[in-house]
């Protein structure tokens, strides 16, 4: 026993043979058949089959099995484009939160591809998607997020989707935004969670 | 652009360093405290000269908002320091002989294997300081086969790591007695490693975001892939995770660096709270697919 020297002519590490078809139609029946252990590596080969998209985002709403569903965000992210945006878009209207945190984890790395939805998201009729959205700006590194900010500050008429607008633009904004900021304040002056934010926001602004 | 003069007067404000440290925080998990505010300040200015940004502001959104997140890798790589050298963080070497490995050796049957997998290599310290530590330092070396797998991408650094020829200032952390037994001293600056240890560590190239690299490494109860995952983008990381996730066995642990979490990247692994270090562990349940 002790340490086991290199040059040992066993194959300790070649490659398993795959007990399944590792073809598209083949993947696709194991992720909706498989035991978890199948779905997992179906989630994960599937990755490189752009087609499979939709599929993926399907599995995502009927997957309990956290480990599969951690591979099927993660082949989604890896395909960054709109197949995959559009299959975690639907993800926004969830009720199962961790569905809606990994949809908002993916499209934010994917900038390019999901900017050209933003603004329709940003008038969804349902103000939950619009908050969401806006959360989703939080995390998107793209040149756009701000004007989006302001669209919803300036625009929105919930109370809610401006709150979250505010706490992502806080870390942003500048002096030039110290008036919009005053008149969100004046818009829902009602409300005293959108006056404490945006005392804030222009209390750092003033600070800097 | 910005003029030298306008460069000179560049200032970190208190509000500023605030900003910048929770988006630092938040983005790589790497927490600064009030005692690096000179380390972070001449950093951010560097940062902020060499973009040519107006102010710390200008400069900060365009971090926040550019695309392709190569500020944030520039930044990341100014903020971490990169080098290497033998019983490198070794509360977890500690860890893995006091714990990790007894717990790892009471699911084996007698005289079972265990395989460790160090990722990445670099030029070999890291796996030869877990061959060092395991003999010299491990009760039940003699009991299982221990088996160390270590992995990088680059070539050059994997055939440094075979050559074992070492500077003094790589193993000056090295107690003397383990020195003058696994080394050959053979200049005031060169010390060149036993050829056993070299034997005893399997070398390979591969690339941990590659499916088709990670695919063959099976039946893993330990891995260190530590100060690897910083450098990755977001995406790098959530499938290095996943190849981790399948190549460990059931109950196999992860040691990432000390500035690293793995619970920002997936759910795929339970913390477990030793005496000497905070690690990962896949579930007992999950077994590989």
């Amino acid at each position: 026993m002790g340490l086991r020297k290199t040059g040992t002519p066993e194959p300790l590490h070649a490659v398993q043979t795959r007990d399944h078809a590792r073809d598209t139609a083949g993947l696709l029946a194991q992720l909706r058949q498989g035991d978890a252990g199948q779905r997992r590596w179906a989630a994960r080969d599937l990755a490189a089959q752009p087609e499979a998209a939709s599929a993926l985002g399907a599995a995502l709403l009927t997957e309990r099995d956290g480990a599969v569903r951690d591979a099927l965000f993660t082949s989604l992210s890896a395909q960054v484009g709109d197949a995959a945006v559009a299959a975690l878009l639907p993800l926004l209207r969830s009720e199962d939160a961790g569905l809606r945190n990994g949809a908002i984890e993916a499209l934010a790395g994917m900038p390019d591809a999901v900017a050209s939805r933003i603004a329709g998201l940003l008038r969804d009729a349902d103000a939950d998607v619009r908050i969401f959205t806006v959360n989703l700006l939080g995390e998107l590194r793209h040149p756009q997020v701000r004007p989006w900010l302001l669209q919803v500050l300036q625009e929105d008429t919930e109370v809610n989707v401006a709150a979250a607008a505010l706490e992502v633009l806080a870390e942003v904004a500048g002096p030039q935004d110290l008036p919009l900021l005053a008149a969100t304040k004046r818009r829902f002056a009602g409300d005293a969670f959108i006056g404490f934010a945006a005392d804030l926001a222009i209390e750092r602004i003033q600070a800097a | 652009m910005k003029t030298a003069a306008a460069a000179r007067r560049t200032v970190i404000t208190d509000a500023d360093f605030q900003k910048f440290r929770d988006f630092f925080y938040r983005k790589t998990g790497i927490q600064f405290d009030d005692s690096k505010r000179y380390f972070v300040d001449k950093r951010l200015v560097e940062r902020i000269e060499a973009t040519g940004a107006e102010d710390f502001r200008s400069w900060f959104v365009a971090l926040r908002f550019e695309s392709k997140g190569q500020e944030l890798q520039h930044l990341v790589n100014a903020m971490t320091v990169n080098e290497t050298y033998f019983f490198r963080e070794a509360y977890q070497f500690d860890c893995m002989v006091h714990h990790m490995l007894d717990e790892v050796a009471r699911r084996k049957p007698p005289g079972g294997r265990i395989r460790i997998w160090s990722i990445p290599s670099s030029t070999g310290e890291e796996p030869y300081s877990i061959a060092i530590y395991l003999l010299e330092r491990w009760a039940l070396i003699n009991d299982y086969e221990v088996e160390i797998l270590s992995s990088d991408i680059d070539t050059t650094v994997l055939a440094a790591a075979q050559r074992g020829v070492y500077s003094a200032r790589s193993v000056g952390q090295l107690p003397k007695a383990y020195l003058d037994k696994y080394f050959t001293r053979r200049s005031e600056n060169e010390f060149a490693i036993s050829r056993d240890l070299v034997a005893a560590v399997e070398f390979s190239r591969v690339n941990l975001c590659d499916p088709a690299d990670t695919r063959r490494f099976r039946d893993i109860d330990l891995i260190f892939c530590r100060n690897l995952l910083i450098y990755f983008d977001d995406l790098s990381r959530r499938l290095a995770a996943e190849a981790m996730y399948d190549a460990l066995s059931p109950g196999g642990f992860i040691c990432l660096g000390h500035s690293e979490s793995m619970s920002r990247i997936t759910s795929l692994f339970n913390v477990r709270r030793f005496p000497d270090a905070m690690v990962y562990q896949k579930p007992l349940g999950g077994g590989p697919p």
